[in-house]
């Protein structure tokens, strides 16, 4: 029987505040034995990076451990005992920490290796340059990295680059413990999973502990032996991963399960029975792209496509695609924010570059927006209800006063808000799911009949993800608005679409209804895509790495566009 | 280190030729605007010495002819700028025929030399009390009494030089009152001409340092509170490096590089309290040279100094900006 | 936590973590303001309750010390003129009555107009972009290197006297810059922030969105833009009069310091001379700079620290 690299007992951190005093962490017990890999899940201020920070001992001020024991390693070493050289010591050479913000983790004006040589340095003193050098290769090398990538600036390196270089730096002196706090959070999956698989490769190599904090099930299902969930502070259930995933005893651990959209799984929606009228007039399409492209200097953000979108029928188009896959450019070229470098955008027949002031504001009526980050879409200044009043106001929908406050917190009970808690507040004092589903009742009010929404549910905590994405199958279902979903998720794409368009490096990948596009993938590209998306099942395999992940992609770029399906009222294609 | 992209210096090369003609072209615009001419003011002062001038108007003619104030004024301008450029700035009309060049030549060294020595040691001194401001382990009195010495640090340099200057001087004879060496002393490369200069010219340097240190503490300490909040700050820490390492290596180092910029748009309002320093001190450089110049409307002096002081503050901007990339390994890849 | 009765380190914890809730309520701004508002009332009770005449050459007996000093004649400092007179017979009660509020307004009227300035040209840099914008960013980055001082010794010396209102407007040529800059640079990030999207997306105006949903969050760096421009441009003005050049005919403090250095006051010990508007100026840079300091805090909360 081996003891535990990490005792947790009844570990309790406070933090004061200007409201009083908050228990961050309440009376945490639990062991982590050598070898093991332990996932902490919890939403946003469930107590699970303060835990870490504990274990470092490096709460932010004024926070601080109340009372409990953190004891580390096989010669069960009191953390909290330590004087402050021995803590710096025990950092990295015991317990290493690898950040969530990789983005910004590394010193940006050191180059990569002088910041492993640094770590080396404090620990075991002056040494040898070459063996420095030889040292922080090898690293670099276990997380599958070129030893020149030493040479470079953080700013050099890619996003998944900069979190393998965390990685290798934890792991150079062969610590006890890795804590990984949501290393993969700012990553695209492909690049997450070979991250993850890295770091657990890695991890099994030196036979440390690891514990993963993240708020995603599905990644924990794949990655992880132990789960602990945490809920406002406290341990609400812990065993092993298995156990938790098939057979979930509490029910915040069982949310956390269902939140997480499956391919093919059960459908979070339900659709109304009868589909209700377009809003549409006239016989030319609603939104239209003629052979359109759009270029920033040498990089070309979107190849020439094409598309028609009828709107006789209210539909969902998802528009699928990782980081830089143009997606976003997309969404901001039908909006009109930006012009296309070649061809046409129309609506309803009328090319967006040459609309008059008033055939402008019509547009504007009509194709509305929710945008990916709901803190930056409210001005700070206003109190909300500004986001909502004055586009009902500009677009001449009021009829006085009384019928602008009705018809806001007519929208605001549509979306699940209580108008009377809201509607006066500032956007501060709301929370990150509630300002989107403001955003949403802001559609709703205004009645569109087209609404582009990009990424709207990224940036929102899991539990509400499912909610607001409900919200805006509504617009379509009850409220006969066409939508054109932006998404990074192929699995929220395969339950909410009519039509599926996978984009990569501004080109479409494969294109066609969802059951065919994701529930069965003929481009390598989509294929690749859903192979890497974590699921909460223990079952599945995730796969070994191959390679690297960039190499990996470099050959999908030339694969020709596959089209596996047609569906009424939308069309596409590409140029010849 | 990293290189200097070319075209970043082609830009800053830009900006430091289109500041010295914009500077020169003011210079000559605004006299030319004026209703007063050089010339009679010449002529007012020859009458004022020799009583009664004869044939005034032939007189007149010659000096604008001399001058140049006939030639139409698009030539006037090209001839001032071919002027300029070589550092011609005619002949002082106060104590004529002395070359305006040869007085700024004389006065230059001793700006420069203050200058140099002051606003490095603000620099470095304020930038460092800035960083110990925020750092968690500096001295509690360190955290403590710097703001509240800096709160005498808006002052502007030339009321501190005042105040010094009566004290240190006037009341308790520490120091000269005036002049930027002995006037026993011979000016020479010896040993107590040294000590003389170093003497004359503590009071001056101390008043724009005990004034401005501040400026510079107050940005840092802005600088290092972001900081210290950035990511790599705390993966420094997690790292177990020591803590006086992360000070320098982390903290500092990419807090500075803000700190960098802001001197370069610092330059002229630091020049320009150098000036009045000068002044109060009858110190021998530009600002005593600018200021006798402004009492015996001495036209062609105001004009010399006052571009090459321009040029001087364009020249320092552009040599900051230099360096600049050589700090900040990211500058590469901005336009 | 047991229950306790608050310790007195609790009351003042608790005191400072009140400072969070309104940040406009904040030292630094308050004592800043008071100082500055202060010497705006001097000037004006002083019209009142004082003789603005005594301003005058010659007005009062010459070289006198403020009450309960003596000067080098043995003469002691009397209530017709308590803080002394000048060589040439002028009341420095009366000198500080009119000329404090004179720098005040040459800073404020000088900043005004720069930050006016600098509102509409970073804003157009900002919004229309291309070669408005490069034009506008180079002359702007020119025109920061160029010590105004220094022009302006040239203008003023080419024009001889100047009024108040017309050296104001000159230094305000050389404090637009920085406004500009910073204007220019927060347009240019909140162009692409999600509100202004939201507001291109309800149909709103270009003026709308500039002066409706970008200028009320400028307001604090406008703010503190403002008052370091108020700070430059006094220290201008002070800077010009002690070179004896500005208003000829209207009394300054940096004028009166000029003449108390010309005749020797330092060598005569006669300090109120020139200490009573040094010292005055200096309180009025303190003034500005606390609540420079004040205004830092209300826009960058990390800088209201616990410690």
């Amino acid at each position: 029987m081996t003891s535990p690299i990490l005792t947790l007992k009844d570990l309790s951190i406070d933090f004061p505040t200007p409201g009083g005093l908050v228990h961050a962490v309440k009376q945490l017990s639990l062991e982590i034995d050598p070898g093991r890999r332990v996932g902490f899940i919890g939403e946003s201020g469930s107590g699970k990076t303060t835990t870490a920070l504990a274990i470092m001992r490096m709460l932010a001020a004024p926070g601080k451990v109340a009372s409990g024991e953190i004891r580390l390693g096989h010669d069960k070493t009191d953390v909290l005992a330590l004087s402050e050289e021995d803590m710096r010591k025990a950092r990295l050479g015991r317990v290493s920490y690898i950040p969530q913000g990789a983005m910004n983790s590394l010193n940006p004006i050191m180059r990569v290796e002088n910041q492993m040589w640094d770590g080396i340095v404090a620990h075991e003193g002056k040494t040898d340059l070459a063996e420095l050098q030889r040292r922080s290769d090898a690293a670099l090398e276990s997380v599958g990295l070129a030893a020149h990538v030493g040479r470079l600036y953080p700013h050099e390196l890619s996003g998944g680059m900069k979190q393998r270089v965390c990685i290798a730096l934890g792991v150079i002196l062969t610590p006890e413990l890795i804590i990984a706090d949501e290393p993969t959070s700012a990553l695209d999956v492909v690049t997450q999973k070979h991250v993850m698989q890295t770091l657990t490769r890695v991890q099994e190599d030196i036979g440390c502990g690891l514990i993963l904090i993240g708020h995603d099930m599905g990644l924990m299902a794949q990655s992880v032996d132990e789960l602990a969930v945490l809920k406002d502070g406290e341990l609400v259930e812990h065993g092993d991963t298995r156990q938790i995933i098939e057979n979930p005893q509490h029910p915040y651990t069982q949310d956390l399960i269902s939140s997480v959209p499956l391919v093919g799984g059960p459908s979070f929606l339900s659709p109304a029975v009868s589909a209700p009228a377009s809003q549409k007039e006239g016989p030319d399409p609603l939104l239209q792209f003629r052979d359109v492209s759009k270029r920033y200097g040498d990089v070309t953000a979107l190849h020439p496509m094409s598309f028609a979108l009828d709107g006789d029928v209210p539909q969902i188009i998802s528009i699928v695609g990782q980081s830089g896959s143009g997606k976003s450019t997309m969404g901001s070229l039908m909006l009109g924010f930006n012009p296309p470098s070649s061809g046409e955008v129309l609506y309803e027949g009328k090319n967006l570059a040459t609309l008059g002031a008033a055939q402008g504001l019509e547009f504007r009526k009509n194709v509305q927006a929710v945008f990916q980050d709901p803190y930056a879409c409210f001005n700070p200044f206003y109190r909300v209800d500004h986001a909502l009043k004055f586009p009902f106001k500009r677009f001449g929908l009021s009829q006085g006063d009384d019928h602008t406050q009705q018809a806001m917190e007519d929208a605001c009970e549509a979306v699940g808000l209580d108008p009377n808690l809201i509607l006066r507040r500032y956007p501060h004092q709301l929370s990150g799911g509630q300002r989107q589903r403001l955003i949403v009742a802001r559609a709703l009010m205004l009645s569109p009949k087209l609404l582009i929404a990009d990424e709207p549910v990224s940036m929102v905590d899991a539990s509400l993800r499912a909610t607001i994405l409900k919200n805006i199958y509504d617009l379509k279902d009850k409220h006969g608005i066409s939508i054109l979903y932006i998404t990074h998720d192929l699995a929220t794409a395969y339950h909410v679409s009519d039509y599926v368009i996978v984009l990569y490096q501004g080109r479409i990948a494969e294109a066609g209804p969802p059951k065919q596009v994701i529930g069965d993938p003929q481009h390598p590209y989509t294929q690749l895509l859903i192979d890497s998306i974590p699921w909460p099942d223990v079952n599945r395999p995730w796969g070994t790495v191959t390679g690297d992940a960039d190499s990996q992609l470099k050959q999908l770029q030339d694969h020709p566009t596959m089209f596996r399906g047609v569906i009424d009222g939308f069309s596409l294609s590409t140029a010849a | 280190m990293g290189r200097i992209p070319p075209q970043y210096l082609i830009n800053r090369l830009i900006t430091l030729l289109l500041t010295v003609w914009i500077a020169a072209t003011l210079i000559w615009i605004i006299p030319r605007l004026s209703p007063v001419d050089p010339a009679e003011i010449m002529l007012g002062r020859m009458a004022a010495g020799a009583g009664t001038v004869e044939n005034a108007d032939q007189i007149l003619q010659s000096l604008r002819a001399r001058f140049g104030l006939d030639d139409p004024l698009l030539v006037q301008y090209l001839k001032y700028i071919r002027n300029v450029v070589t550092f011609d700035f005619g002949l002082s009309t106060a104590s004529f025929p002395t070359p305006v060049s040869h007085l700024i030549a004389r006065a230059l060294p001793w700006t420069l030399g203050l200058m140099i020595i002051s606003v490095t040691i603000t620099f470095f001194i304020g930038n460092a009390l800035g960083a110990l401001m925020v750092w968690e382990r500096s001295p509690k009195l360190v955290r403590v009494a710097i703001p509240v010495a800096m709160i005498f640090t808006s002052i502007p340099p030339i009321l501190s030089g005042l105040l010094l200057m009566y004290f240190l001087s006037a009341k308790m004879r520490l120091f000269p009152l005036t002049g930027s060496y002995g006037l026993t002393v011979e000016p020479g490369w010896t040993w107590s001409f040294a000590q003389s200069v170093m003497y004359h010219g503590f009071l001056p340097a101390l008043s724009i340092v005990v004034v401005t240190f501040g400026f510079w503490a107050l940005g840092m300490r802005g600088l290092m509170i972001t900081v210290q909040g950035e990511d790599y700050t705390k993966l420094a820490e997690a790292k177990g490096l020591r803590p006086r390492y992360i000070l320098y290596k982390y903290m500092i180092r990419n807090a500075i590089l803000p700190q960098i910029t802001a001197f370069a748009l610092k330059i002229g309002l630091l020049v320009a309290g150098q000036i009045l320093v000068e002044r109060i001190f009858a110190y021998n450089g530009m600002g005593k040279l600018i200021y006798d110049a402004i009492l015996d409307q001495d036209f062609p002096v105001i004009q010399g100094a006052s571009y090459i002081i321009i040029l001087m503050t364009a020249l320092s901007v552009f040599l900051v900006d230099l360096i600049y990339p050589l700090i900040d390994p990211r500058i590469k890849h901005e336009r | 936590m047991t229950d306790t009765t608050p310790t007195r380190a609790e009351h003042k914890l608790a005191r400072k973590m009140k400072r969070f809730e309104n940040p406009w309520m904040n030292p630094k701004l308050l004592w800043g303001a008071g100082i500055l508002i202060g010497i705006i009332v001097l000037g004006l009770l002083g019209r009142i309750f004082w003789d603005p005449e005594l301003v005058f050459t010659g007005s009062a007996p010459l070289k006198l010390p403020p009450i309960g000093f003596e000067n080098l004649r043995k003469q002691a400092g009397i209530w017709d003129f308590p803080l002394g007179t000048d060589g040439a017979g002028r009341d420095l009660l009366a000198l500080i009555i009119i000329g404090a509020p004179n720098s005040l307004f040459v800073g404020l009227l000088a900043s005004c107009v720069g930050m006016g300035l600098g509102i509409f040209l970073g804003f157009s840099a900002g919004f229309i972009g291309g070669r408005t914008d490069d034009f506008i960013r180079v002359i702007s980055d020119v025109m920061i290197t160029i010590p105004p001082l220094l022009i302006l010794v040239v203008f003023q010396a080419a024009y001889g006297d100047v009024s108040l209102t017309m050296m104001a407007l000159l230094i305000a040529a050389f404090v637009w810059q920085s406004p500009t800059r910073l204007i220019r640079a927060q347009v240019l990030s909140m162009r692409e922030s999600g509100y202004v999207q939201m507001a291109r997306l309800s149909g709103a105006s270009t003026m709308h969105i500039m002066f409706k949903e970008m200028l009320p969050n400028l307001v604090p760096y406008l703010f503190g833009s403002f008052i370091a421009n108020v700070t430059t441009s006094i220290v201008t003005a002070v800077g010009l009069e002690v070179l004896g050049l500005g208003p000829q005919r209207i009394p300054t403090l940096g004028r009166t310091i000029y003449e108390a250095i010309n005749s020797g006051a330092l060598i005569q010990n006669l300090w109120w001379w020139w200490g009573i508007p040094t010292l005055l100026l200096a309180v009025m840079f303190i003034g500005l700079l606390l609540i420079n300091l004040g205004l830092d805090e209300v826009s960058n909360p990390r800088l209201r620290k616990l410690s």
